[in-house]
């Protein structure tokens, strides 16, 4: 079990990270904490990511003329985690945007009383 | 006609319901529930009351769900972890033959010593130009929520920034002036070098573009929006960003074309336009999110 642990220790790191975030995501009553919650999970997506593209004593993938062949690490993890980046930024800023216009409409962020005063306005 | 009749009630009705042949109206197959009519509805604060108390309950059970939820997800992910082959080992599975080709031959098929970035921008070039699109579509949509125009504020809001604004152009700060001064140039070469260097070092389009972008948040945080103002207006700012993104459209269209017609390559700095198709889109995208959130105007 230790073993493992330490074997994955970064994709065991991720799922905890994943988990910190999601908890934030489903428990927070604040918009914003939400959105921080999304980020953390996208962060550990990414340290996953990075770290399943990786090989012990390789070198990053830029192959030039070096005299000797040496072992590089994957290069396809890397790419997708750009993918993932871009996604990433997009939606953070589109939820704050949203946030921001929520809180001029209703007045507040906290989940509760956003839902008692559109329950309200909505009769 | 014998036959139809023969046929059970409920499905010549649903029959003759797609034929269109009788009014969906009076007999409806699929009933949806129907709110109590407004004349029978109980009194206003009884009304209220039944509200509050179904949000109540609501509450009262949504975190214990979400922390069931929640604590689920972590035991079925990290049983998934348990089982994975381990960290840095060369015959993972996910080293495989495709990783293989990306390295042995992205050099002579794209011209790019940097394996990461001929595979985002020449094997993988259509993923990347969705991702150049879903930043454009962020900036446009945040765009819609925050553009501060006529119709978007009220009186109110449109005099208290003009107050803001006037304020913010008597307070200079100098040490930020100063370092911006000394800081931007640097920034700004840092960042060109980093865009044309993307197919032989580690560098490219997204980062490049991510440090022109910061450079340019610098120079609008030091000298002011009005300053900023004589570089990029709206207008000038989103002919950059689409003229970006339409570069890299037709580019990659072109490299598409070559590729499946099997033409000669003449086109060996390709990777390098692309990149600064990229760069400009990315920036103006990190400048544009800056300008949006902190004045609602471009």
């Amino acid at each position: 079990m230790l073993e493992e642990i330490i074997q994955n220790r970064y994709a065991v790191t991720a799922v905890i990270l994943f988990g910190i975030g999601f908890t934030n995501l489903m428990l927070q009553q604040n918009l914003l904490r939400k959105v921080i919650g999304f980020n953390i999970m996208d962060s550990a997506v990414f340290l996953l990511l990075a770290s399943l593209g990786y090989i012990d004593g390789g070198v990053a993938p830029i192959v030039g003329d070096r005299g000797f062949d040496p072992l590089y690490i994957n290069p396809i993890p890397s790419g997708l985690v750009l993918t993932g980046i871009v996604v990433s930024v997009s939606i953070t800023a589109f939820s704050l945007a949203l946030i921001q216009r929520i809180y001029r409409r209703y007045g507040t962020i906290e989940m509760r009383e956003l839902l008692e005063r559109a329950k309200k306005e909505d009769d | 006609m014998s036959k139809k009749e023969e046929q059970p009630d409920r499905l010549r009705q649903f029959i003759s319901w797609v034929d269109g042949d009788r009014e969906p109206k009076d007999r409806t197959l699929f009933v949806m529930e129907q709110r109590p009519h407004r004349d029978f509805r109980p009194s206003e604060e009884e009304f209220e009351r039944r509200e509050k108390d179904r949000l109540r309950k609501f509450f009262n059970w949504y975190p214990i769900a979400a922390a069931v939820i929640c604590v689920a997800l972590g035991i079925i992910l990290f049983t998934t972890v348990m089982n994975m082959p381990g960290f840095g080992q060369e015959d993972n599975p996910i080293n495989n033959e495709v990783a293989e080709r990306y390295l042995k031959r992205s050099e002579e098929e794209t011209g790019s010593e940097n394996v990461v970035t001929a595979m985002i921008i020449g094997y993988r070039g259509f993923d990347t130009l969705g991702e150049s699109c879903v930043l454009f579509l962020a900036v446009s949509a945040v765009m819609i929520l925050l553009l501060r125009d006529r119709k978007n504020t009220s009186e109110h809001e449109l005099q208290q920034m003009e107050r803001e604004e006037t304020a913010a152009q008597g307070r200079s700060d100098l040490i930020l002036k100063q370092v911006a001064w000394v800081l931007l140039p640097f920034i700004f070469l840092f960042a060109i070098y980093v865009l044309l260097n993307g197919e032989t070092s580690p560098g490219g389009g997204f980062s490049g573009g991510t440090i022109l972008g910061a450079g340019l948040i610098l120079f609008s945080a030091a000298f002011g929006h009005g300053h900023m103002r004589v570089l990029m207006n709206q207008r000038r700012y989103s002919a950059v960003r689409t003229f970006g993104l339409l570069l890299y459209a037709v580019l990659y269209g072109v490299y598409i074309f070559i590729g499946a017609n099997g033409l000669p390559n003449y086109l060996t700095g390709m990777i390098l336009l692309i990149d600064l198709a990229v760069g400009l889109v990315v920036a103006c995208t990190v400048y544009g999110f800056y300008a949006l959130f902190s004045r609602g105007e471009i």
